[in-house]
């Protein structure tokens, strides 16, 4: 009887699961593993056969100075947009701390970016960037720098490519943070027994210790964010001028989708998984050190 | 003495002002300059001196609207995206209730597994996930488009947070009277966890309409295509390759504004959704 009674519980149990894992295993776990098993093939998506062979994409990618060159990229643009993301959008809500007039609206102007398609407003930042017409070398003459080849030079297109995912990440990250330092309460400020006037020594022993939790977090969520970026690198740059815009998920883009090279392809999908995995592992260790809940 | 720090005060109140000032300016620049350019003439965007555009050319909106295929690109991403959130709603609201309510062999092996998929990049799973649709030929289809997409594991994490703080009292009272399951989660939990269903909604909703790299990947066909990938199509012919910046930028306008509208009247819940209930504590 007993038994009966789990089996009929187990039964709806996984009635309630199935809806979601047949999905989950058909178009994420699955996949996860074919791309493991092809990535140690030569499969070029037309032909119907392929052959083994072991790690030989593996050894290709790491004798690729491409592969270099992306793996360099996309160190630069993950610490390019991160350091910003966080120093500015924790600058920004500690600004907004206290309560303001039109503080609606600068949180409005500040987080909107975050809700609109990327495509879009990139289109609207490669016009903003055009060397020749666009504002971008305007602002930069107002102040008598000199104009910049932006998206179209080699030097710059890095630069170009950070701005616009900073733009867009920011308000996102001070949201996070405003929403933080609300919860840092009055009292654990006087039990600090350190008064206004030290206000840095306050700011570093109280504060900086009691947010860490969203630090912690926002550092995971940008950093995979950058590692998963593609949109507004498409849009303003295809990866170039001469591949100085070509991440890991780019490079990966073009040797799937473009040159139907699938074994090399899921190869560099599979580095980015274990990149992840290696970031998290790491994270989650060192968060134990300066994390404080 | 006192004078020194009023002056201090109002010294630092200014600055900050300041910096919020100069921060909300660079912000929402891209956004006046889209429509400060849409508004153009061909000639008036190639000139550098001219910041307004002498008449303002509504015709550009009028020819995007009427004469190419964005709204019907606004239309296709609009049925995909509500289809694949109410998909996205049920199940992760499902798995969810399973995983917090219901005892079965492997809850902990499932949830770890879930967990696992969050982090991992979702571009590693294209190449296989397209060879799959292909197969099912769904490819060029919405079918394909919704099913490829029908659960988020984002919304799976933020429900089960939030269901973890309904009593599990309140579900064996109920279960005692009578109720089953899918009763139980639609009509006592999910009131309950009312506002992380609307900031699931909210988020996932924006998400789906915006994507781009997964739906350019397996569509190709004008018919099918939905905002993001149809403007860059419209950018790319008009754009780039063209002179056509003045409609380029009406048509990302177009896109951009009822976004920002529908933003401008749901921001406290994306809001409380990031600030609150998302974050690593639960």
């Amino acid at each position: 009887m007993k038994n009966k009674v789990d089996l009929k519980r187990m039964g709806s149990a996984w009635l309630f699961v199935l809806p979601a894992l047949i999905p989950l295993i058909v178009f994420w776990i699955y996949p996860i593993l074919r791309s493991i098993f092809i990535s140690f093939t030569n499969w070029d998506y037309m032909s119907p056969t392929y052959d083994f062979v072991g790690f030989g994409n593996f050894t290709a990618l790491f004798k690729d100075a491409r592969f270099y060159d992306a793996l360099w990229n996309t160190v630069v643009f993950t610490v390019g947009t991160l350091i910003p993301t966080i120093v500015l959008g924790l600058m920004l809500a500690l600004l907004m701390q206290k309560a303001f007039r039109g503080k609606g609206i600068v949180q409005f102007i500040l987080f909107s970016p975050w809700i609109t398609p990327t495509v879009a407003v990139s289109i609207v930042w490669t016009w903003i960037y055009e060397p020749g017409t666009g504002i971008a070398n305007t602002v930069l003459n107002l102040f008598g720098l000199p104009a910049l080849q932006w998206i179209k030079s080699s030097d710059t297109a890095m630069l170009a490519v950070i701005i616009v995912t900073v733009w867009k990440s920011l308000g996102y990250a001070m949201i996070f943070y405003l929403s933080a330092l609300e919860k840092v309460s009055a009292e654990l400020y006087e039990a600090s027994g350190l008064d206004g006037a030290k206000s840095w020594q306050r700011f570093r022993d109280v504060t900086i210790p009691c947010i860490s939790p969203t630090t912690f977090f926002l550092v995971i969520i940008t950093m995979v964010n950058s590692l998963q970026a593609y949109d507004q690198i498409q849009i303003l740059t295809q990866g170039g001028p001469s591949g100085s815009t070509r991440t890991l998920l780019y490079m990966y883009y073009q040797l799937g989708f473009q040159e139907f090279n699938m074994g090399q392809a899921t190869a560099v999908a599979i580095v980015l998984i274990i990149i992840t995995v290696l970031l998290s592992v790491v994270q989650f260790t060192a968060s134990k050190k300066w994390v404080h809940y | 003495m006192l004078w020194e720090m009023k002056i201090e005060r109002i010294f630092k109140k200014t600055g900050k002002f300041i910096v919020l000032f100069i921060f909300s300016v660079f912000t929402i620049f891209p956004f006046i300059w889209m429509l400060l350019s849409a508004l153009k003439t061909k000639a008036e965007i190639m000139d550098v001196g001219a910041f307004f555009p002498k008449e303002y050319q509504w015709q550009n909106f009028v020819d995007v609207v009427f004469h190419s295929p964005l709204l019907k690109y606004v239309g296709n991403s609009l049925f995909i995206s509500v289809v694949t959130l109410v998909l996205q709603i049920v199940t992760g609201a499902m798995i969810a209730y399973a995983i917090v309510f219901m005892a079965f062999k492997g809850r902990n092996a499932l949830f770890a597994v879930i967990m696992g998929t969050y982090m991992l990049p979702t571009a590693a799973t294209y190449i296989p996930s397209y060879i799959i649709l292909a197969n099912w030929n769904l490819l060029n289809t919405f079918t394909g488009l919704i099913i490829s997409n029908c659960i988020s594991i984002f919304g799976i994490f933020l429900l089960r947070q939030a269901f973890m703080q309904v009593p599990k009292g309140l579900i064996e009272a109920a279960r005692i009277d009578g109720a089953n399951h899918w009763t139980i989660l639609w009509k006592v939990v999910c009131p309950m966890t009312k506002s992380s269903f609307i900031t699931m909604g909210l988020m996932n909703f924006i998400t789906c309409y915006n994507s781009y790299m997964w739906p350019s990947l397996i569509t190709d066909s004008d018919e099918k295509m939905m905002v993001s990938q149809g403007l860059r199509k419209f950018f790319i012919e008009g754009g780039s390759y063209g002179t056509e910046w003045p409609k380029v930028m009406a048509g990302s306008a177009l896109i951009v504004l009822p976004l920002l509208i529908l933003f401008a009247f749901t921001q406290k819940w994306f809001i409380s959704g990031i600030g609150g209930d998302t974050g690593m504590k639960g």
